[in-house]
């Protein structure tokens, strides 16, 4: 059998995949092979990091065949091993069901989740075992170092400066202006950070990238580290982040084994060395000046920052702070050149972008695809659609400091400079989807409540900024509010955007002014009609039957959890608000979508 | 904002003192820098000042700013007077619907205190919480042990929320009493007994202890003294 000769097997072993048992299904694997004579040459089995498409783990690969099964389970391991691996058939329930074609597909790579993707600081993951340095460099891995230590520091600036890579983490500045005006300041030593501490709800690129492929982010920093004369790094990385952790740990370990950190790297004479710092488990340290405060022991609290980091930034010394993503388009720039790079993407915006597609859309995940893909192609061709089909609403991008995107705008290229034109902000890549359940009021007030836990509190506009609007926003959706409120939210608004010290407080505000400016409708709405549409706020909300439309079927007063709908079978039915606890299941369940909902429940 | 007292012009501040770095908290004194052709709205406390910029203190935006600001306070601290007369020098009203007229708090968290407490050297106390739970306190709001009693915190605040409270030789502060030391030529409790023996040992000094006043005399006779022997 010598077609099994170079066939491996890979079990995704991302944070994703793990949490639905892929190690059992990875060490079931193990076994069956072990033990079944029949197989003359053994397939090699790998652990791998995340494949992206998180919400249909766990994903198994088999290579070179090119054949990918979701949701595997311990039990059709037998099945796979006496199928693919001895008989070289598919087993068709486990290959992907592609929701736009309503076909199932053998290899991932034809799927649409895939198709429309471009990978480059993906370009590992899933393919190779984080823990193992020989695999990483069996993908090219280090041979971007090389290239770099025969260069002039110079050379290397000129070719990210050139390629016109811009830093990852949100704002978009330009990664090649940093490390030139840092190069220039003299003063020693000089640092290079790491900025792992991903917080935004819905971002997980971060996290799987360090946790998939962590070489990559170490070969950056170095490269980083010999072109502005740094020799010593830190990587900044959330505490709850545990397998990113113990895998970047576990790499660091290997690459100074290897002599890729430590003294006299490569024999180049460079010295240069990483040290981990675990997050303090504060939102606002993802920012980079209250990460730095919060690596040198003090308060996680920002400064203002009228003299930049690259001048005075860790300890007062010259610094150099980007994010895991960029750190991860290092090492194929430098390997590629600055033409490659730059002839991906859109003007001004080059290469690509990761984002964690999640909410109400049908394939969820990790999805990189080049700058200026269209939020409508990353939502209906690789994400699928809405889930059962339901009108879009809107996109929330940025996290808490991004904005919500209406139905008009789903044409927007997304890339840093259309997406601010419009109100929101790239931010770290999360792209939360929502559909006509989701109420804009509401989504405005979680984010505030979000920031109001995570502000680090320090300016007087950011803290109690975000507090007045969160009061004023749980008044609206509790019934309590009134028009005037819009007006006093918006000032507010803008004199937190205008006058808080960083870029947390400048951008807090977001959420409510893209959707005061995009969904101004449902805010009136919530207040002159006392009602919300979406069945979300539910002091404005009551269901009732519509008599026409109700056929009787019983299924609304089986699922009723507290016994409120009563009626007959065949006839029509009817809910008892008093008992009613509006949990919307009689809205979900109703076959003929008959449960209609209403306004707030006027005292009679 | 350094260089502008100097030249008497007066930028509003709750969080700026002299011979502190500025704080950058309170977000009052904010004023537009025009660089080249590049305006923008910096903090004036911590702005490094330099060559060939022109500076507004007050335009109709930052104006607008400052009383919303001020109205932010207002909601924070509503029953506190030097608020309220800020307020009414600014002419501003907060909306009643979301004022609570019970709520007694006077801390604006400007952080002077901690800037102070830092000063002297005992950081005994500091930040705790973040966002709106943010608040100044000692370790787990326990009695610190690094605590001198010095009141320097109490001494700098603009809102009077430090609650200092003397009393027959006693000093509370901080959820912590301490014993005061007299004055041993007037008689008056001036100190406490930490904060007295902190200053005895930066100063190098065993004298006995008098207090502020009393020194002021002595300075003074002295002078007096001095002056009687030139005329």
């Amino acid at each position: 059998m010598d077609r099994n000769k170079d066939r491996r097997i890979l079990v995704c072993c991302g944070t994703g995949c793990l949490a639905n048992n892929s190690y059992n299904v990875y060490l079931k694997f193990k076994e069956r092979l072990s033990e079944d004579a029949e197989i003359e040459v053994k397939p090699i089995m790998k652990s791998t990091g995340c494949n992206g498409l998180c919400e249909k783990g766990p994903v198994v690969k088999i290579l070179p065949d090119e054949i990918s099964y979701f949701k595997v389970t311990v039990d059709d391991v037998g099945e796979i091993v006496e199928k693919t691996i001895k008989n070289f058939e598919t087993v068709d329930r486990l290959l992907y069901y592609d929701t736009n074609s309503g076909k199932r597909i053998k290899s991932h790579k034809e799927a649409s989740f895939y198709k429309g993707q471009l990978k480059i600081a993906l370009r590992n993951i899933g393919e190779i075992n984080p823990l193992s340095i020989e695999d990483y460099m069996e993908r090219g891995g280090y041979k971007a170092l090389k290239k770099a230590l025969d260069m002039k520091p110079e050379d290397i600036i000129r070719e990210v400066e050139l390629s016109g890579l811009r830093g990852r983490g949100g704002a978009g500045f330009p990664t090649g202006v940093k490390w030139r005006t840092c190069s220039e300041y003299k003063d020693q030593p000089k640092y290079v950070v790491c900025n792992g501490d991903e917080g935004d709800p819905g971002a997980f690129m971060d996290r799987s990238i360090m946790e998939g492929d962590p070489n990559t982010v170490i070969e950056g920093m170095i490269i980083c580290g010999y072109a502005i004369g740094a020799h010593r790094g830190f990587l900044y990385i959330r505490d709850e982040y545990e397998l990113a952790l113990k895998n970047v740990r576990a790499a660091i370990d290997n690459a100074r084994e290897k002599g890729f950190l430590g003294k006299n790297i490569l024999n180049s004479g460079f010295d240069f060395d990483l040290e981990i710092v675990r997050g303090g488990g504060a939102f606002v340290c993802g920012e980079s000046s209250a990460l730095m405060a919060s690596i040198e022991g003090n308060v996680g609290e920002p400064r203002a920052k009228y003299i930049r980091s690259v001048e005075r930034g860790l300890w007062d010394k010259p610094t150099v702070l980007n994010n895991v993503e960029t750190w991860a388009n290092i090492p194929p720039i430098i390997i590629n050149g600055w033409k490659w790079f730059k002839s991906i993407g859109t003007e001004g915006n080059y290469g690509t972008k990761v984002f964690s597609l999640v909410g109400k859309v049908k394939n969820t995940g990790l999805v990189e695809v080049p700058m200026g893909t269209t939020l409508r192609q990353l939502v209906y061709d690789i994400g699928g659609g809405i889930i059962n089909n339901r009108p879009f609403k809107a996109v929330q991008t940025g996290g808490p400091s991004g904005g919500c995107i209406p139905k008009e705008h789903l044409d927007i290229p997304l890339d840093f400079d259309s997406l601010k034109a419009i109100g929101s902000m790239m931010g770290s890549g999360g792209v939360i989807v929502m559909d006509d359940t989701t109420c804009m009021v509401d989504v405005a007030r979680y984010y505030m409540n979000f920031l109001a836990e995570e502000s680090c509190g320090k300016c007087t506009t950011c803290r109690e900024g975000i507090r007045t609007m969160l009061h004023i926003l749980t008044n609206i959706t509790e019934g309590k509010g009134e028009m005037e409120d819009i007006e006093l939210l918006k000032e507010i608004a803008e004199t937190v955007m205008e006058a808080s010290l960083c870029g947390l407080g400048k951008s807090a505000p977001n959420p409510v002014l893209t959707t005061l400016e995009y969904f101004k409708d449902e805010y009136i709405e919530h207040i002159a009609d006392k009602r919300c549409a979406s069945g979300v706020c539910k002091n404005l909300t009551s269901y009732y039957i519509d008599e026409n439309k109700c056929i009787g079927c019983t299924i609304c007063s089986k699922n009723c959890p507290v016994g409120a709908i009563s009626g007959r079978l065949k006839e029509v039915h009817v809910i008892d608000e008093d008992r009613c606890i509006k949990c919307g299941t009689c809205a979900i369940k109703c076959p003929r979508g008959a449960v209609r909902i209403g306004g707030m429940k006027v005292e009679a | 904002m350094e260089v502008a007292k100097r030249h008497g012009i007066h930028i509003p501040s709750l969080c700026y003192r002299k011979g502190f770095e500025g704080l950058a908290r309170c977000r009052l004194c904010l004023v537009e820098v025009k660089e080249g052709s590049r305006r923008r709205i910096v903090s004036s406390c911590v702005y490094p000042i330099k060559e060939n910029i022109e500076v507004t203190v007050t335009t109709d935006e930052i104006q607008r700013m400052r009383k919303n600001i001020i109205m932010l306070l207002l909601l924070k601290a509503p029953n506190n007077s030097y608020i309220n007369k800020l307020a009414e020098e600014y002419k501003v009203a907060a909306p009643e619907r979301y004022m609570n007229p019970l709520d007694d708090e006077n801390c604006i968290l400007c952080g002077l205190c901690v800037k102070a407490c830092e000063k002297m050297g005992t950081n005994a106390i500091s930040f705790v919480n973040r966002g709106i739970y943010k608040k100044v306190s000692t370790p787990y709001d326990d009695a610190s042990k690094d605590c001198i009693g010095c009141g320097a915190c109490a001494e700098v605040c603009p809102t009077n929320a430090i609650l200092v409270e003397d009393n027959e030789g006693k000093r509370k502060i901080w959820n912590r009493e301490f014993n005061m030391v007299k004055c041993s030529l007037c008689g008056s409790y001036f100190a406490t007994e930490e904060a007295y023996k902190l200053m005895q040992e930066k100063l190098n000094d065993n004298e006995e202890p008098i207090c502020n006043e009393c020194r002021k005399k002595i300075a003074a006779d002295k002078l007096k003294e001095s002056f009687a022997n030139i005329y």
